[in-house]
């Protein structure tokens, strides 16, 4: 979240916003329900709440990298 | 008329054989021979699951704090409800109600307001809703009303009347991301689910004789009302006998302390203590003696003799009052103080006395009138809303007198700048009564001065490491008792523990028979109103006590009444009575959960509706016959009855323990004898939960059970539902579980066949390798392969990113760009954020949180300071675990004090290996020892190779006969494709087991031809072979392996470091120093314990034996005769403490050999 923290200030381009995923459940309609899912940016130092349902618990997106899993 | 009767008569002698009976004199009548066996009730036990959805298990629990929340509370507001002030007599402030709200936000601008339990597990906060009181209080010259006051939150139970899950279906569970099959009874508070255990007492307010240390009687109460708890006793010294109390500096001899209890002529304390029995008049005279030896004849004298005794705790002694007030007051309200003593009235007090001197004098001749203390019926158990209740009680006692402070505060003040409203004065009250509720539940220890409680441990962390291990923690009952006495008796199974306490389930070692847990079909009652029951009681016909003498007392054929341990009155027909009494109850105009028993011995009846006794359901019998018929039984299949209509129509009642051994309860029904007044449900219901999954318990050796019991805990399974949405700190999970082929009843009432822990492997009972000695497992690699005890460890890495109060906070960094000097493999998990994603891969050593915290957290930073400025240091979060991980889930949150919270899961994905531990449903542990490929394991004439072989020698000593029926059960289900049942007292029987083995073409015995995967020829025995039920316990290698070489020392004494999470290393001890010396092997010994360990060279003074400088003694100043030397750190040290305290310690050189 906060760039250059090795040492030397070299340049370096912003790091980009970070996407994650809200956790809310919404009960929308009788027997419905509906993950909220929608992505959130999180800025540090502030309350960590959902811009589109106000849930307060957010997850990590999955990795974009490739992963190679080790079938034993 | 005459005729008719003249017909009947002509035709009974003329046609003898037409009277109507004749189909009797058949030899079938309706189908059914005469031998044929009565037809039982079929399928009675389909009570049990109808019981369990009303009570049982974890509904104690449940009740206990719904009456806390619907009763008690209302019952402690009620009884402090006014707060005045000492500075304005206008003012006051009552409270007219108490309520407790759902669970809701503490933050008042949320959009939902109400929450579910598992946001506050995830986002670690507790599950609690306010408490609002609707108050009246004075506001300048009017009075003010106002309703939902908050002063307070209460932690709420899950499942309880308050909770948002209570009546839920389970689509709707699912939708708040919640098990159904999750039992609650437990709290949510700071994230950690927290159970109040059930605590075990000895019961209040009813008399014990028992004997003491010098092998005297003595009889002694416990009284406890809400007011006041004190222990009195009535003691035997010197042949004599005296009344014992706390708040009497000295014991009290009886006959004075009758007269001042208003009794003062001697042939009516004689007459009230024995009655009519010169035998213990003889023993009782000498105490009528001594009183008059003290020349204490009137109430007064006595008064006076006592009140010098007193002990006055008072902290203002204003004009001391006189001694016999003292006394008078110390005797109405102290000394058994359960007993009410309205305008002076110690008529029933004293009667009281006179029994408890009646029950020691009986005692004294007859050594079997001595009462058990560790029978159930003597036992209480305090649940969670008692506990609540006490604490609650003491925090708004509490509460009121800070707000009385406060209110007197601003009252003092002459000129207020505006009009003083209390309900200001209460909202910013703090959180006195939410913060001691938090408390008390996350740490478990209850403090009251009020009550001289302090009591710690009562609450623990709900144990998740298997669905059972949770549903046993909710069912265990700790006892008060401490651990450390010798004696046996609190240990050992009590007769009376039948049907209420399982048999099996206690932990082995120290707290073997104290902690007990509750059997299936028990339930805990909560305290029921005593006016009715004493209306009910003198309408019966009961005398009051206050109408009568001692002779009348303890006639023949006259039995006292108590209830709840105080005397209602007599009565002369006592069968007649209890009777009476029974039938009320059953027709329900009193609860159900009132007790009655007639004790024969002390000729009363006892009458119970206290809280916190242990009772369950049976079947009522009248006339031979079990009230319940084959037409309820199949009414409430067709669920058309449940179990509250069972109770309402009389067919079955609740019975405690006092009174199920009063009662005569036939097992099953053809046992039924005349005098039987009782049916068992079902018998296998004297197990509790956790036993209840042993499949043919009735087979094994009793210690097996227990074993398993404790093992069944640390099974890897399916925890719940909702595991998957869960972060815990450690969560283990199977990754193929499976329902047991053998199952029992009490598996499909607890949903164990949901949420299984554990696989059904292929098992050959034969030697194998010899890997597998000592209970030692052969498991087949391509079952292995297959997925067999394959398991799920997820563990769960928190960090706070905090803030400081000096404006400085955490931070998360990014990890290094991948081309530059500063990187290293160890952020290759990290993401721009500064977290590792979900899914990536964590070695060992890997960083997954990548924080920095500022330098300088304390000291206040200088207005100019900028962000610049603020230096940080790394604290990254690195993985250690030999295995790979993989990140499961990161959550990011706010806890309530606005702080970021970040948890990240990590999973591993383990197979069994070398030394993993298993163990079947039989308390037969063992460990792998070998894994064998699928080649090389022995096949039987199908192709079929075991999964698992295990060693016959296991099944000689251990008695485990429960273990072959299973295989034999497990083997003949899978050849009928239909799961088999083991249940306790009943299940699959072995005939029928063998008949299907035989016709599927098997041996019926459970062998098989079996050919050797090695040499290909066939075994020269046959091989028991079928499926067992095998779980996986959760002690695995792979958490236990440890080695060190060099590594971490202690700083204070640069010995090894102890303790396999801090590398440490592995010691030498003192038994192994002892072989070390016995053998002579002084060089060994040596480099052990010092070489090896904290080995210090140090530099010593020949002449003086001072530790000096390298060539240098500072002592003698010289540098003459320093010799350098090697002795152990730790003895270094010692010898420094040492001279710090004065003592000198000097080095004696001499050359070694």
């Amino acid at each position: 979240m906060n760039a250059g923290a090795y040492g030397t200030p070299q340049p370096r381009q912003p790091v980009q916003q970070m996407a994650y995923i809200c956790a809310a459940h919404l009960i929308t309609y009788p027997r419905l329900i509906i993950a909220c899912g929608s992505e959130n940016t999180i800025k540090p130092r502030e309350p960590i709440r959902c811009q589109d349902c106000g849930h307060r618990i957010m997850y990590k997106k999955r990795t974009r990298r490739m992963v190679q899993f080790e079938a034993r | 008329m005459v005729s008719a009767t003249k017909d009947l008569k002509q035709e009974a002698t003329d046609h003898p054989a037409k009277d109507g009976f004749e189909p009797l004199l058949n030899e079938t009548f309706a189908g059914k021979h005469l031998t044929d066996p009565i037809p039982e009730i079929k399928d009675k036990w389909k009570l049990l699951p109808a019981f369990l959805k009303v009570k049982g298990l974890v509904k104690q629990h449940i009740d206990s704090f719904n009456y806390f929340v619907n009763i008690d509370l209302k019952k402690i507001v009620k009884a402090n409800q006014r707060v005045t002030s000492d500075v304005d007599p206008h003012f006051f402030l009552k409270y007219c109600d108490i309520y407790v709200g759902i669970p809701e936000r503490t933050d008042a601008d949320a959009a939902n307001q109400p929450y579910t339990p598992h946001e506050c597990r995830l986002r670690d906060l507790t599950y609690s809703a306010n408490i609002y009181v609707d108050i009246e209080y004075v506001r300048g010259r009017t009075i003010v009303r106002r309703k939902k006051v908050a002063i307070g939150r209460l932690p709420i139970m899950l499942r309880s009347q308050q909770c948002i899950l209570t009546g839920k279906t389970e689509a709707e569970l699912a939708k708040l991301t919640e098990c159904p099959l999750d039992p609650g009874g437990y709290f949510v508070v700071k994230g950690v689910e927290k159970v109040i255990l059930v605590q075990e007492q000895l019961s209040k307010n009813r008399i014990i004789v028992e004997m003491d240390k010098k092998n005297n009687v003595m009889a002694s109460v416990q009284s406890s009302t809400h007011e006041r708890k004190s222990k009195t006793a009535i003691i035997v010294k010197h042949d004599r006998i005296y009344l014992k109390h706390n708040s009497i500096s000295e014991d009290v001899p009886i006959v004075v302390a009758m007269k001042a209890m208003g009794v003062q002529s001697d042939k009516e304390i004689a007459q009230l203590i024995c009655g009519n029995d010169h035998d213990l008049l003889d023993l009782f005279s000498i105490n009528i003696e001594e009183a008059s030896k003290l020349k204490i004849y009137t109430q007064k004298q006595a008064l006076d003799f006592i009140g010098s005794k007193v002990k006055v705790n008072r902290k203002i002694s204003g004009p001391r009052r006189p001694w016999a007030d003292e006394a008078l007051e110390v005797l109405a309200t102290v000394v058994l103080a359960h007993i009410p003593v309205e305008t002076l009235n110690f008529r029933e007090k004293s009667i009281y006395a006179a029994m408890m001197v009646r029950r020691v004098l009986q005692a004294m001749n007859h050594q079997v009138e001595v009462d058990d203390r560790d029978y159930v019926g003597n036992k209480r158990l305090e649940l969670a809303g008692q506990l609540l209740s006490l604490l609650f009680e003491d925090l708004f006692k509490k509460f009121n007198s800070d707000l009385k402070l406060n209110i007197d505060k601003v009252l003092k003040k002459v000129n207020r700048t505006q009009e003083f409203d209390v309900h200001n004065q209460i909202i910013l009250h703090g959180d006195h009564i939410t913060s001691g509720f938090t408390r008390a539940i996350s740490t478990g220890n209850w403090v009251l001065k009020r009550f001289k409680m302090d009591r710690a441990g009562i609450t623990h962390v709900l144990s998740r490491l298997s669905y059972i291990s949770a549903l046993g923690m909710m069912t265990r009952i700790a006892s008060q008792f401490e651990k450390t006495r010798k004696v046996s008796g609190p240990r050992a199974l009590q007769p009376s523990q039948w049907g209420m306490l399982c048999t099996s389930d206690t932990p082995e070692g120290e707290a073997c028979g104290l902690v007990k847990n509750l059997a299936l079909m028990t339930h805990i009652t909560t305290d029921n109103e005593e006016s009715p029951i004493r209306n009910l009681v003198f309408v019966l016909g009961v005398e009051d006590v206050n109408m009568l003498t001692g002779a009348e007392l303890y006639q023949p054929n006259v039995f006292v009444v108590f209830l709840n341990g105080s005397i209602l009155g007599i009565t002369r027909r006592a069968e007649k009575f209890v009777h009476d009494f029974r039938r009320m109850r059953r027709a329900g105009r009193v609860s159900e959960f009132v007790s009655i028993f007639i004790n024969d011995h002390q000729r009363t009846i006892n009458l119970s509706s206290d809280g916190g006794r242990i009772c369950r359901p049976l079947i009522i019998v009248e006339n031979r016959k079990p009230r319940v018929t084959q037409q309820h039984i199949n009414d409430l299949i067709a669920e058309k009855l449940t179990f509250e209509d069972f109770l309402k129509k009389g067919l079955v009642e609740y019975l405690d323990v006092n009174e199920e051994s009063d009662s005569n309860i036939a097992t099953y029904e053809p046992d039924i004898i005349p005098e039987s007044t009782h049916l068992e449900i079902e018998p296998f219901t004297i197990l509790g939960a956790v036993a209840g999954l042993i499949p043919y318990p009735h087979h094994n050796q009793s210690p097996r059970n227990t074993y398993q019991c404790a093992m069944g805990k640390q099974a890897i399974g399916a925890i719940a539902y909702n595991q998957l949405n869960r972060i815990d700190t450690l969560l283990y999970l199977m990754v193929y579980p499976q329902q047991p082929m053998v199952k029992t009843k009490t598996i499909e009432l607890i949903g164990y066949d949901k949420l299984p822990a554990g696989q059904n492997a292929t098992v050959a009972v034969m030697s194998y390798s010899g890997y597998d000695i000592e209970d030692a497992l052969v498991l087949n690699k391509s079952g292995l392969d297959r997925g067999f005890g394959r398991c799920q460890v997820m563990r769960k890495y928190a960090t706070m990113v905090k803030q400081y109060p000096n404006g400085t906070h955490d931070r998360l960094v990014d990890p290094p760009q991948p081309d530059s000097e500063l990187w290293n493999e160890t952020y290759s998990a990290l993401d721009a954020d500064g977290i590792a994603s979900p899914a990536e891969p964590l070695e060992s050593g890997s960083i997954y949180i990548n924080k920095q915290v500022p330098s300088n957290t304390n000291a206040e930073l200088g207005v100019g300071a900028g962000v610049q400025n603020i230096t940080y240091k790394g604290s990254p979060m690195r993985y250690k675990s030999p295995q790979t991980g993989y990140v499961d889930k990161v959550l990011l949150t706010t806890t309530e004090s606005d702080q970021t919270l970040i948890k990240v899961l990590v999973r591993q994905t383990r197979r069994p290996e070398l030394g993993d531990k298993f163990s079947s449903r039989h308390g037969q542990k063992g460990v792998c020892g070998i894994i064998v490929q699928q080649e090389d394991m022995p096949f039987t004439d199908l192709g079929v190779t075991p999964d698992i072989i295990m060693n016959p020698h296991g099944f000689p000593s251990r008695m485990t006969v429960g273990k072959m029926i299973e295989l034999l059960a497990g083997k003949a289900g899978v050849l009928a494709g239909k799961l088999q049942y083991g249940t306790a007292f009943g299940g699959s029987k072995v005939e029928d087991m063998s008949q299907i083995l035989i016709e599927n073409g098997f041996n019926y015995s459970g062998k098989d031809y079996v050919t050797s995967g090695i040499t290909g020829e066939p075994l020269s025995a046959y091989i028991f072979f079928g499926p067992i039920y095998y779980q996986k316990l959760k002690h695995m290698v792979m958490d236990k392996m440890h080695a060190r070489a060099r590594g971490p020392r202690a700083t204070l004494t640069r010995q090894p470091t102890e303790g396999r999470s801090r590398d440490g290393g592995l010691r030498l001890g003192e038994m192994e120093r002892d072989c070390l010396i016995g053998y002579g092997a002084s060089m060994l010994l040596l480099e052990r314990l010092m070489i090896s360990s904290d080995a210090f060279e140090i530099h010593v003074c020949e002449e003086c034996g001072l530790i000096g400088y390298a060539g240098w003694c500072q002592f003698c100043k010289s540098s003459k005769k320093m010799k350098s030397m090697q002795i152990p750190y730790a003895a270094k040290l010692l010898f420094q403490e040492l001279m710090s305290m004065n003592i000198c310690t000097r080095l004696m050189l001499d050359d070694a050999l």
